[in-house]
């Protein structure tokens, strides 16, 4: 084993890739047995779920395919549907509310192609080696370049945190539910989820509230936009946006946060690893992605579609906030859009502040070594679950502070996503690529191509944005 | 017991029994056990010249860039009406 395991009488295990047989049949399986915690049995419970629906469908072929994508499906929509939180909708509001149908339709959906290119990696990278992302980086880069990272995942996971209970306080204040109520709701929430006490049952009560990201879906049926012009606009990129080009910047630069940030690769892995995935599973976690990306993609433009009206109508959107939006759509998509889509924006900030106070008590755990996994009781991971309500209890309480300049925090976070993003891809691309750790899994040409791609080009629209902010009126700012 | 065929009876099992440790152990691969983990870490990798001018780059650009998000929301805090 070059490069790992190198620290322990386990390397005994003598195999870069040790497989189930492997390690039932091990020379330290014995001394393993009487160290197994309540962890290892409840994530053994759900892969003899996964084991069974591959052993038991033999006669039909169709129905355990889809049995077993059924039990391995999870992470990858989460991840997906967890970043259509409250901020990206309201960009994506904001986008579809400035610019209408047109360029930024096809835009959205690139983003998404971008989004899966990167959480691919984090799939594969969770399946093969068993670690998350943070453990990984500590491990093979060391403290120093492992504190920086952890440091713009703190900054990046707390701001977006806020701006969730922002959504939550919005959504819920369209229906004239008081601020301390709505916010109380989403702790309720987030309290609820973790009380399971396993991975499984967290997945799936997630899982069942982010469908509802797809409340934009009517919300913009009932818009009626014009079907003829979403395609036009899909095929051909047009019209292109007009007006100044620092705010058209800001737009891009906005939705590209909506899609992909630093917090979805940490929680994809992370998540990955503790619903105990393999690589014979990395298939059916390539589909999940699909599928994730798929669906927010869809809710996303449901979202920009459903805001339409207000640019037909001219009305200036600019400063418009959750609930704000809900009321102005109102006279045209109907009290009943608008109550679909103040919904859509409180579940938004709810399946969201779940999964990022979740990715950030991942990340702590796997820094200081203690327990980091839903399977874990609470009295044996007590700093995983502190970390996980502790930075979701101190976001809602900022949330409820009078006056507290939040609106800044809503138009700076994706942006800090996006700046944010090239140094984790750095970290990601070299970690995919690194064969002690991945074996015969690691990135192939195109992988990478992809992977490089996608980070130049992120690198180049946070200069762009650089450059705007230090000479604003270069662009007409 | 030839782990294999463990592994097949624990499948074919309508209910496995996970108290016993070996079932755990043949539906698990190594890396997955806690306590594997925790005894063992992957060894830092060396970090070519080029590598390390890459992550430098990077975290100067993300310094820069977060400079300049503060600059931002300065300038639309004082011309906020």
């Amino acid at each position: 084993m070059t490069g790992r395991k190198q620290d322990s009488e386990t390397s005994s295990f003598g195999s870069a890739r040790p497989t189930t047989e492997i390690a039932a049949s091990s020379p330290v399986a014995g001394d393993l047995v009487g160290l197994l915690t309540h962890e290892d049995v409840d994530r053994a419970r759900d892969r003899w779920r996964v084991t069974r629906a591959r052993w038991q469908g033999r006669g039909a072929q169709r129905f355990r395919g889809l049995r077993v994508l059924w039990l391995l499906v999870g992470p990858g929509v989460l991840v997906f549907l967890g970043e259509n939180d409250a901020p990206s909708m309201l960009s994506y509001s904001a986008t579809g509310a400035r610019f209408g149908i047109g360029f930024f339709i096809p835009f959205v959906v690139l983003t998404f192609l971008i989004g899966l290119v990167v959480q691919e990696m984090t799939v594969r990278l969770g399946a093969v080696s068993h670690r998350g992302h943070a453990e990984l980086i500590f491990d093979r880069f060391g403290k120093f370049w492992g504190f920086f990272s952890m440091g713009d995942l703190v900054i990046g996971n707390f701001l977006t945190l806020i701006t969730e209970f922002i959504g939550i306080r919005a959504g819920l204040g369209f229906f004239g539910i008081r601020p301390v109520v709505a916010v109380g709701v989403g702790l309720v929430a987030v309290v609820g989820a973790i009380t399971t006490g396993r991975y499984w049952t967290w997945e799936r009560i997630t899982l069942g509230l982010a469908i509802f990201n797809g409340l934009f879906v009517p919300a913009a049926i009932l818009a009626h936009p014009n079907w003829l012009a979403v395609g036009h606009a899909l095929l051909t990129w047009t019209p292109l946006p007009q007006g100044r080009a620092a705010e058209i910047l800001l737009l891009i630069l906005a939705d590209i946060g909506a899609t992909v940030t630093p917090w979805m690769i940490f929680f994809q892995q992370s998540a990955v690893v503790d619903k105990g995935m393999q690589p014979r599973d990395i298939r059916a976690g390539r589909f999940d992605t699909l599928l994730g990306a798929t669906l927010a993609a869809i809710f996303a433009i449901a979202a920009i579609l459903a805001t339409a009206p207000l640019f037909h109508h001219g009305i200036d959107a600019s400063q418009f906030q959750g609930a704000q939006f809900a009321e102005a759509l109102a006279p045209w998509i109907g009290h009943v859009g608008a109550a679909l889509f103040a919904l859509g924006i409180f579940e938004a900030g709810i399946v969201a502040a779940i999964a990022i106070s979740t990715s950030s008590a991942y990340a702590f755990g796997e820094v200081i070594g203690t327990g980091h996994s839903l399977n874990r009781p609470v009295r044996d991971a007590w700093p995983f679950y502190s970390t996980l309500l502790g930075s979701a209890c101190a976001a809602a309480a900022l949330v409820l502070i009078p006056h507290a300049p939040l609106e800044f925090v809503v138009l700076t976070v994706n942006v800090i996503a996006v700046l944010a993003m090239p140094p984790a891809l750095a970290f990601l691309i070299l970690l995919v690529n690194d064969r002690d750790v991945m074996g015969e899994h690691v990135n192939g040409f195109w992988e990478n191509a992809a992977g490089i791609v996608v980070t130049v080009l992120l690198v180049g629209v946070g200069i762009a944005f650089g450059v705007t902010t230090v000479f604003p009126k270069l662009l007409g700012g | 017991m030839k782990p294999h065929e463990d592994h097949a009876e624990a499948a074919a099992s309508p209910k496995p029994d996970l108290k016993d440790p070996r079932v755990v152990l043949s539906l698990l691969e190594t890396d997955q056990v806690v306590a594997a983990k925790q005894q063992t870490r992957f060894g830092r990798r060396s970090l070519s010249t080029g590598i390390k001018i890459l992550l430098w780059g990077l975290r100067v650009y993300v310094l820069v860039m977060f400079v300049l998000v503060l600059v931002s929301v300065v300038r639309a805090i004082h011309s906020a009406p």
